[in-house]
């Protein structure tokens, strides 16, 4: 069978979802997203708004970090230090491609 | 229905408490989950761990698998009768019925109903450069454990290595009032032949001659779009990076990264004898030293 498609969400900075979308999209509650909030975990683009929006780049972080928690058994506080974890390697994997791009290409194409 | 050796999936003997249950998943999840590990066969391995540990760490679940006995894994055997109640297939055979699927029924019958959502799948595409660049139009194909299907998508230009995108409800279908799932795609962008991607901006080497280098010159260099002519300034260093602002890869918003040209100056394998002469010449005659900022001793 093939389907066509409806539009895209971009995962990054250009698009936002509401703690509602956010907690839908990573198995969990809003009280427990609200709780990574406080731990300074996890944080809204705006956090003075009654209805606050995060950045679309939360959701593959979050999504991997609570799949962590619940095939690891782990408490609320620990994924909120595993996420902390999964953000600075993405920001570390992103350096380590910037400086490969940079850098002359030695010997042949892999 | 085909037996699994959930203790053999574990390594642990079947005599083993919690404690020794939990341990050995533990261990293997470290070792294979999809999230910490990058063996290609993570998830598979993983998925066997997890499915094992499910029944084995729950005592009424691991009470009904002890039931079957010690079986050769993979070997056909029919479930006794009385776990089509709890399994709630009525007078229905359970034929095509996976076991896993059989033992979480179980213990989903413990808990109240309510609306589930749909299954998310998770999925790679790797594009070309070029694909990013303009777009693409692909086939997805989704293992929905009933014989597949495919998804014809079209990947909007500007996405880059790395990128994550979610298309709303076309994942598993929801339940009892439950929302259909999702699919989340991660794009992995193919190595090309000449660039180099850091997000929207391209690099790639261009190589000049010692002359080119000194005294500038004009040059044709490739971009995604065609290639273009580059002035590079005279006085140009290895590893200096000349910038064609907005040649890079199209960011889906309008705008374009930027291309880089990273330098670097290659001399000729073999001279002639003219060749080599004017380089002798130039040898005599030029007051440059390279080596100056390192002292004296040539040392910095």
């Amino acid at each position: 069978m093939t389907e066509t498609q409806t539009p895209w969400l971009w995962l990054d900075a250009r698009d936002s979802v509401t703690l509602a979308e956010l907690a839908r999209a990573c198995g969990m509650s809003s009280a427990e997203l609200d709780e990574l909030v406080d731990y300074g975990a996890l944080a809204p683009l705006a956090p003075a708004q009654p209805e606050p929006r995060f950045s679309a780049a939360w959701v593959p972080a979050l999504r991997s970090a609570a799949r962590l928690r619940l095939d690891l058994e782990l408490d609320l506080f620990t994924m909120a230090l595993v996420l902390d974890y999964i953000g600075r390697i993405a920001a570390l994997e992103q350096q380590i491609q910037t400086l490969r791009a940079q850098l002359p290409r030695i010997g042949p194409l892999a | 229905m085909k037996f699994k050796d959930y203790y053999a999936a574990l390594g642990v003997p079947r005599d083993a408490d919690l404690e020794q249950i939990k341990k050995a998943y533990r261990k293997l999840a470290r070792q294979y989950h999809p999230d910490v590990s990058k063996a290609t066969d993570a998830e598979a391995r993983f998925k066997d761990a997890a499915e094992a540990y499910a029944t084995l760490k729950d005592p009424e679940k691991r009470a009904a698998y002890d039931q079957l006995g010690r079986r050769p894994a993979g070997e056909d055997f029919a479930p006794p009768p009385q776990w089509r109640d709890a399994f709630g297939a009525g007078g229905s055979e359970f034929d095509g019925v996976d076991l896993a699927d059989l033992l979480a029924a179980m213990g989903r019958g413990r808990h109240a109903q309510g609306p589930h959502h749909g299954r998310d799948y998770e999925t790679i595409a790797q594009i070309s450069l070029e694909q990013a660049h303009r777009g693409a139009s692909l086939h997805l194909q989704l293992d929905d454990g009933a014989g597949g299907r495919t998804l014809e998508v079209t990947i909007p230009p500007g996405v880059r290595d790395g990128q994550k995108l979610r298309l709303r409800g076309k994942g598993g279908k929801g339940r009892d009032g439950g929302a259909d799932g999702d699919i989340y795609l991660h794009i992995v962008l193919a190595p090309h032949q000449v660039f180099r991607a850091d997000r929207h901006d391209l690099y790639f080497d261009l190589a000049l001659a010692p002359w080119e280098a000194v005294l500038g010159a004009e040059v044709e260099v490739p971009t995604l779009d065609g290639p273009v002519l580059l002035t590079v300034p005279s006085g140009t260093r290895s590893a200096r990076k000349l910038r064609l602002r907005h040649r890079g890869l199209a960011d889906g918003r309008g705008g374009h990264g930027n291309l880089y040209a990273v330098v670097h100056i290659d001399v000729p394998a073999t001279l002639s004898e003219r060749e080599r002469e004017l380089f002798r010449e130039l040898a005599r005659s030029s007051s440059f030293k390279a080596r100056a900022a390192m002292g004296p001793g040539g040392v910095a």
